[in-house]
């Protein structure tokens, strides 16, 4: 009887693994639906941009529209290209959504909350890592093979051009990106985002943006190159519709194609998350006198206003071209974030 | 080819020191960014300027306007038309057709009342010369634009058709976009205007 004890585990841990699984099951199910109210909302700052209402008819304000447009692509004839490598061409848009959706792994909403009933204390992150920024690098960085293989496996010149243009962009801004997470980890001392979010604890001064002279500037280094690790415009050169028709994506159709659309919106919003743990506090309200507002809406907040941000730049900058891209990339930002660390470095060490 | 490039790509051609340095602390503090995302932030707030056609709202055109055509009655009930036939002779298309019988019990201002008048709309042109030739404003063409239906049904408008009363008075000034509902029926869908609720008009 006591060996069985030994090896059955205790009530505690039992609690915890289904702990773990409802919030992976929570945060995959918000994460896998909120791509249909991100594109309505798009939609939406589109129309109301031109002056225009956009999708109207579909449910409430056309709420409704991106599921008709869901089902739609779902009943859709999947077509894959004759001379296409079957194989890759199908799994491409799954590697393309898997790295988008584990980055959330790491990512803290809010700190533990107590839940009534069963008196126990749940974190409200899945998981908190101790080199989390190192993971969302390393796995942000391997959705462009999503893209490049399925480019690559359309057999189509476009579709080609847009995968070599998403490689060659990624490694450009990856470093840039990277350099930009570094300066957050000198500004707080830490690799794990609990930390980092802890580090700026108290008044919206703590703030990592309010780091002052280098906080600002590594905050535009940081949203420029996430502006284009996501591919969104003014950066969007791999799905280039005036002159690459849809880039990587122009041979998918039905659902190969939307979990792209899938992937990009999750990364959008994980990007978003970041930039608001990096910089912006994180659950911090920016006064901590403000005990109405739950932590876990600070965020939520912070985070709407980012997408609404990347969204509006959608719709205001015009596509930069592709030497500008490059420029910006290796004589901008890169020699920028050099100089940036060795500055903060001094700081950390003189101040 | 290369300094051509390079020119291009600055973009400006004043070259002293002190505007380059302008330039680069214009691009530092992303000043045409903000200047752009400030415009489209701008009119992000404005009013939706769609007409929002046939949902909840609908123009009115001026009274000038050569819609379907309308049989009048003067303030008595009488019918105008006289059956005189110039429309039909005034038609380029050949679209009316009149056919005249006597009838001596006040239906009509005169003797002569029409017993047929169809218009085909197909083939009308609503060129407005029947409204020109009508010597007693019988036939006007009035503001209704709605024309479309599934079947030919629609395409030939008889008499009591166009002798009824138009849903918008003709004193009504016209040249406003208005609330209105959507209604469908099985021949197919109508809007229906409510002229006292104007709405803002933005041009």
């Amino acid at each position: 009887m006591t060996e069985l004890t030994n090896i059955l585990p205790s009530m505690a841990t039992v609690l915890q693994v289904i702990m773990i699984a409802v919030k992976c099951v929570i945060i995959a199910g918000i994460v896998m639906n909120l791509p249909i109210i991100l594109v309505w909302l798009e939609r939406k700052v589109a129309g109301h941009i031109q002056q225009r209402p956009g999708p109207m008819r579909i449910g409430p304000h056309g709420l409704l529209q991106s599921v008709a447009d869901g089902i739609k692509l779902i009943f859709k004839e999947d077509i894959i290209p004759s001379k296409a490598d079957k194989i890759v061409f199908i799994i491409a848009p799954v590697i393309a959504l898997i790295p988008a959706m584990t980055v959330f792994v790491t990512i803290p909403f809010g700190d533990s909350i107590m839940i009534p009933y069963i008196n126990q204390e749940v974190t409200l992150y899945i998981a908190d890592f101790n080199v989390a920024i190192l993971f969302i690098l390393a796995v942000g960085g391997i959705s462009v093979y999503g893209f490049m293989l399925g480019g690559w496996a359309s057999n189509s010149k476009y579709a080609l051009l847009g995968s070599i243009r998403a490689a060659a962009q990624m490694i450009s801004y990856e470093v840039a990106f990277s350099f930009a997470a570094i300066g957050v980890v000198m500004m707080t001392n830490s690799l794990s985002l609990v930390d980092i979010v802890h580090a700026q604890d108290g008044w919206f001064t703590n703030w990592n943006i309010l780091y002052l002279p280098v906080g600002p500037v590594w905050f535009c280094i940081f949203f420029v190159a996430a502006l284009a690790e996501l591919n969104r415009i003014p950066f969007d050169m791999s799905e280039d519709e005036g002159s690459l028709a849809a880039g990587y994506q122009v041979e998918y159709s039905g659902m190969k194609f939307s979990l792209f659309a899938l992937a990009e919106y999750s990364a959008m919003v994980s990007i978003s998350v970041l930039c608001v743990i990096f910089f912006f506090g994180g659950w911090n309200a920016p006064i901590p006198g403000i005990p109405i507002v739950p932590p876990v809406l600070w965020l939520i907040g912070k985070t709407f206003v980012f997408i609404y941000f990347f969204m509006v730049i959608r719709f205001t900058l015009p596509r930069y071209r592709y030497d500008q891209l490059m420029t910006i990339g290796w004589k901008v930002l890169i020699p920028l974030s050099l100089v940036m660390i060795l500055i903060t470095g001094l700081m950390r060490i003189l101040l | 080819m290369k300094p051509h490039v390079k020119k291009l790509d600055r973009q400006c051609d004043h070259t002293d020191a002190p505007s380059i340095l302008k330039d680069i602390f214009n691009r530092a503090i992303f000043k045409d960014i903000i200047k752009g995302l400030s415009v489209t932030l701008k009119y992000n707030v404005s009013p939706v300027i769609t007409l929002n056609y046939p949902d909840k709202e609908k123009w009115i055109p001026t009274a000038r306007y050569r819609g379907v055509h309308t049989l009048n009655r003067d303030e008595e009930g009488r019918e105008l038309c006289v059956a005189c036939e110039l429309c039909v002779k005034a038609c380029p298309t050949g679209c009316i057709t009149v056919v005249p019988e006597e009838d001596d019990t006040g239906r009509g201002i005169a003797d002569r009342v029409a017993k047929i008048w169809t218009v085909n709309l197909v083939r009308c042109m609503f060129c407005g010369y029947c409204e020109d030739a009508c010597p007693t404003t019988a036939v006007r063409l009035g503001r209704d634009y709605e024309l479309a239906c599934r079947d030919m049904s629609c395409a030939v408008l008889n008499r009591d058709q166009l002798l009824q009363k138009p849903e918008i008075p003709e004193d009504f000034e016209g040249g406003t976009r208005v609330s209105a509902r959507m209604k469908k029926m099985r021949g197919g869908i109508k809007v229906i205007p409510d002229i006292n609720k104007k709405r803002d008009n933005w041009w």
